[in-house]
């Protein structure tokens, strides 16, 4: 496979999973503003802290209020990681390897692209209904992904951003709405706002799965456990390590691991340190430290990734040869604007 | 649905002079009856929509950003050929390609044309498209265009003509394949009652003659290479590598290394023994032709002139786009061939040529003038239709280089029904049909019918609101 379509795929699939996780965020807030008194920016401010834009939300709209929150995080043309932007960079990358992916793929993400972009009506639903849709598309996408894309390369390297971006982004929805909710440490196990937790449930699409899991009773050391041990859920972050391991494994093709270089390394250790942890011991060495590290291990997780896949020795980049007069080139958009969007810490 | 339609003056395809429906017309018009000009306006919409959907999009700008890209506009009327007149059109297409490649393997070679004063030295040396780099070299199968798509069109007479060659990288057959498939999808009455001929093998017909050109492998390599995903054809090259399921490459997913051409993979490098190129041979190699060019592969010429590559196009054939060299196709068939050609030309006045060029500079008001190695209907004058402003300029340029223009009667293009403004108006069309060449010879059963949409234009050509038609092979009904 070229190493430009791995790279491709990559990415569609990081932005549409991006896509799909603001989507939901922000329709478990819309509901849940609807419980709130009026006025108060209870539950838009986590969103921003969520996604790791708290700077550019401040630069772009100076004391914005919930309108302004739901603005940037949907439709905004200047943050890089709002839906509309997500989804245009996802179908610009599946244009540019329309030739790998299948019709199908195309026409779904294509079409997603064209209602938010176009359709006359699609911004006059409800706001729900709107991020309803938009999810609904992400989701159909995966499934059509799933259906009709041989198990070769291009669906390993796809699942791969897909997993890596989940996992990034259930540790920060956790991350953020869990100090928020338990102002102090002591509080665990406290008093709790049951309907606060739940849409923090919501917002990580593990709702019901909480429910039907062994835990269910609610709680934030339950919550927690779930959503970063859990070892069948497929948002957990546990799950996803788990299959980001399996799937580096097929793309490097050694069933056995033989000496284990930097990229083996980091999968195999972060796995390790997931997997086999108690949750009280999580919690006592500082949950929120731990969340950290692992958002560390994630982003260079995907830098080696990047060198190793992405960019192979003796590549030349238009940038590397500053010299060089500039032709009618084909600039790779996608490069700058991935760097832009990737690791939003 | 026709009461209201009115032919031009000029040839009606689907209407003769006495305003009677041509007799290969007939199932097809009480069709279109059938489905009324309101289901017809309809339908229409929706196909547009398909197109857009399905992403068969061209880009205006490189703004990259997110507008900017259209739909070839399509238009629901098919043209109508029928198969007898085809099979002649046929075998003019491939005799003229066989000409053509003679040319160009005897002006690289021996250059008996030019010794015995056929064509003057002067007009192909001066040639833009000439490429003096690759004098003695002789490509795969000793053939140098394997993919060629002529312009045809029909004067005022009704009769065929050859208006251009285009051999470097035409464009256009993947509207041509994907139009069939819209027209299939939102029409399906108008095929029922009659056989179309099928055009579904390209694809397939295509990745052979592109795998014949490897003969030192068993199991070629083949990949598509584009100048990238801002090329206004891009979409026709994503559709055409995954239709044959080929890897679609950039100049930096290659890299020349040990005399062979290789791709840089996930796995390293692999081999590629073909590339079917759509990039301009300026741009192939830095190296060789345009320094600045980022859109190629440095070391990619030697490794070809090695043959351990094949390139198809062949660099070079740019040479027989030039409208000057056009003029001597004829004189080329009569040449090579020793036979008379089975489509004529254009009649075609040489500003080269003092005699033609006074002819031209007293008849810039009649006729259409066009700079020899544009494209896409840009730097060309049409006489009735400029201002007085317009003729002097062109007077001027063509003073100033004479080599660099030549002219061509206006001619009144065949005209057929087409959705205008939500009403059948007769636009004029033009027919490109594409040849591959490989070990054998295939000719597409009809090609993309381009269409002037704009009322009363004679410019066909997409970046002058120029749209596409699908093109039926019909069988002669009796009648």
């Amino acid at each position: 496979m070229l190493s430009r379509v791995a790279d491709s795929l990559y990415w569609i699939n990081r932005y549409v999973e991006r896509a799909e996780n603001i989507s939901r965020f922000a329709e478990v807030s819309e509901a849940m503003a609807l419980d709130c008194p009026p006025g108060s920016a209870e539950p838009w401010q986590p969103l921003i802290d969520a996604s790791g834009d708290r700077a550019l939300f401040d630069a772009l709209y100076p004391g914005g209020g919930p309108d302004q929150v739901v603005e940037f995080l949907v439709r905004s043309e200047g943050n890089p990681s709002s839906i509309v932007n997500c989804i245009a960079m996802a179908r610009e990358n599946a244009r540019q390897i329309r030739d790998v992916i299948t019709t199908e793929m195309w026409e779904q993400i294509n079409g997603l692209y064209l209602t938010l972009l176009e359709s006359e009506g699609f911004w006059d639903q409800p706001p729900q209904e709107q991020l309803r849709e938009i999810r609904r598309g992400c989701q159909l996408f995966y499934g059509i992904t799933d259906a009709t894309l041989s198990r070769d390369l291009s669906w390993h390297f796809g699942r791969l951003g897909r997993l890596i971006e989940r996992a990034d982004k259930t540790t920060r929805i956790l991350d953020v709405k869990y100090f928020l909710l338990l102002p102090s440490p002591e509080e665990v196990g406290g008093v709790l706002d049951e309907l606060q937790w739940i849409s923090l449930l919501r917002s990580a699409g593990a709702y019901q799965m909480f429910r039907q899991s062994e835990l269910g009773v609610i709680s934030p050391k339950a919550v927690a456990t779930f959503l970063l041990l859990d070892p069948v859920f497929p948002r957990s972050v546990r799950y996803c390590l788990d299959r980001i391991h399996d799937t580096l494994q097929v793309i490097a093709g050694r069933s056995v691991p033989g000496a284990p270089e930097e990229l083996e390394c980091l999968v195999g250790l972060t796995l390790a340190r997931w997997s086999y942890t108690k949750i009280d011991a999580l919690i006592a060495d500082g949950l929120h430290e731990a969340i950290d590290a692992l958002q560390r291990d994630l982003n260079n997780l995907h830098a080696l990734i990047h060198t190793r896949y992405f960019v192979l020795p003796g590549s030349v980049n238009p940038e590397d040869n500053p010299g060089a007069p500039a032709a009618q080139a084909s600039v790779s958009v996608s490069a700058t604007s991935h760097d832009l969007a990737c690791a939003p810490a | 649905m026709f009461t209201d339609y009115r032919p031009n003056k000029g040839y009606d395809e689907y209407f003769s002079a006495g305003e009677q429906p041509r007799s290969a017309l007939k199932p097809l018009l009480s069709s279109l009856g059938a489905l009324g000009l309101d289901q017809l306006n309809r339908n229409h919409a929706a196909a547009g929509m398909l197109l857009k959907r399905l992403g068969a999009t061209f880009r205006l700008n490189d703004s990259g950003g997110r507008v900017g890209e259209r739909i070839l506009p399509f238009d629901p009327l098919p043209r109508l050929i029928s198969s007898g007149e085809w099979q002649r059109l046929e075998r003019g297409l491939t005799q003229r390609l066989e000409a053509i490649d003679l040319f160009l393997a005897d002006i690289y070679g021996d250059q008996s044309i030019l010794r015995d004063g056929v064509i003057p030295r002067d007009d192909v040396e001066s040639s833009q498209g000439w490429r003096p780099q690759l004098q003695g070299f002789t490509p795969p199968l000793g053939k140098w265009c394997q993919i060629s798509g002529l312009d045809l069109v029909r004067d005022g007479q009704g009769t065929w003509r050859v208006l251009e060659d285009n051999l470097r990288c035409p464009s256009g057959v993947a509207y041509f394949l994907e139009n069939r498939r819209v027209m299939k999808r939102m029409f399906p009455s108008l095929f029922s009652g009659r056989t179309v001929q099928p055009i579904d093998s390209y694809p397939s017909q295509l990745l052979q003659t592109l795998r014949d050109l490897a003969p030192w492998t068993d199991s070629p390599r083949v990949a598509l290479l584009t100048p990238g995903v801002f090329n206004s054809a891009y979409f026709e090259h994503s559709y055409l590598a995954q239709q044959m399921g080929i890897p679609l490459v950039e100049g930096r997913d290659l890299a020349c290394e040990d005399g062979r051409v290789w791709m840089r993979t996930t796995r390293g490098l692999e081999a590629v023994d073909v590339i079917y190129r759509r990039i301009d041979d300026d741009f192939l190699d830095p190296s060789v032709f345009r320094s600045d060019s980022m859109l190629g592969v440095r070391g990619l010429m030697e490794v070809y002139a090695q043959g351990r590559v094949a390139i198809a196009n062949a660099p070079g054939t740019g040479i027989a786009d030039d409208k000057l060299i056009y003029a001597y196709v004829p004189e080329m068939v009569r040449y090579y061939l020793g036979e008379e050609p089975i489509i004529e030309n254009v009649p075609t006045y040489l500003c080269a040529r003092p005699d033609d060029q006074a002819y031209v500079l007293a008849h810039l008001n009649e006729l259409v003038v066009k700079a020899v190695s544009e494209a896409g209907g840009y730097g060309m004058l049409i006489g009735p239709h400029a201002s007085e402003v317009e003729i002097l300029e062109f007077a001027e340029k063509i003073q100033a280089n004479p080599r660099n223009y030549i002219a061509q009667p206006t001619l009144e293009l065949s005209t057929v029904p087409s959705l205008s403004e939500g009403e059948l108006y007769p636009c004029h069309v033009d027919l490109r049909p594409y040849v591959l060449r490989g070990k054998q010879a295939w000719v597409t059963p009809g090609g993309l019918t381009r269409v002037a949409l704009k009322r009363g234009s004679l410019v066909v050509n997409s970046s002058q609101g120029g749209g596409c038609k699908d093109t039926w092979i019909v069988e002669e009904t009796p009648c």
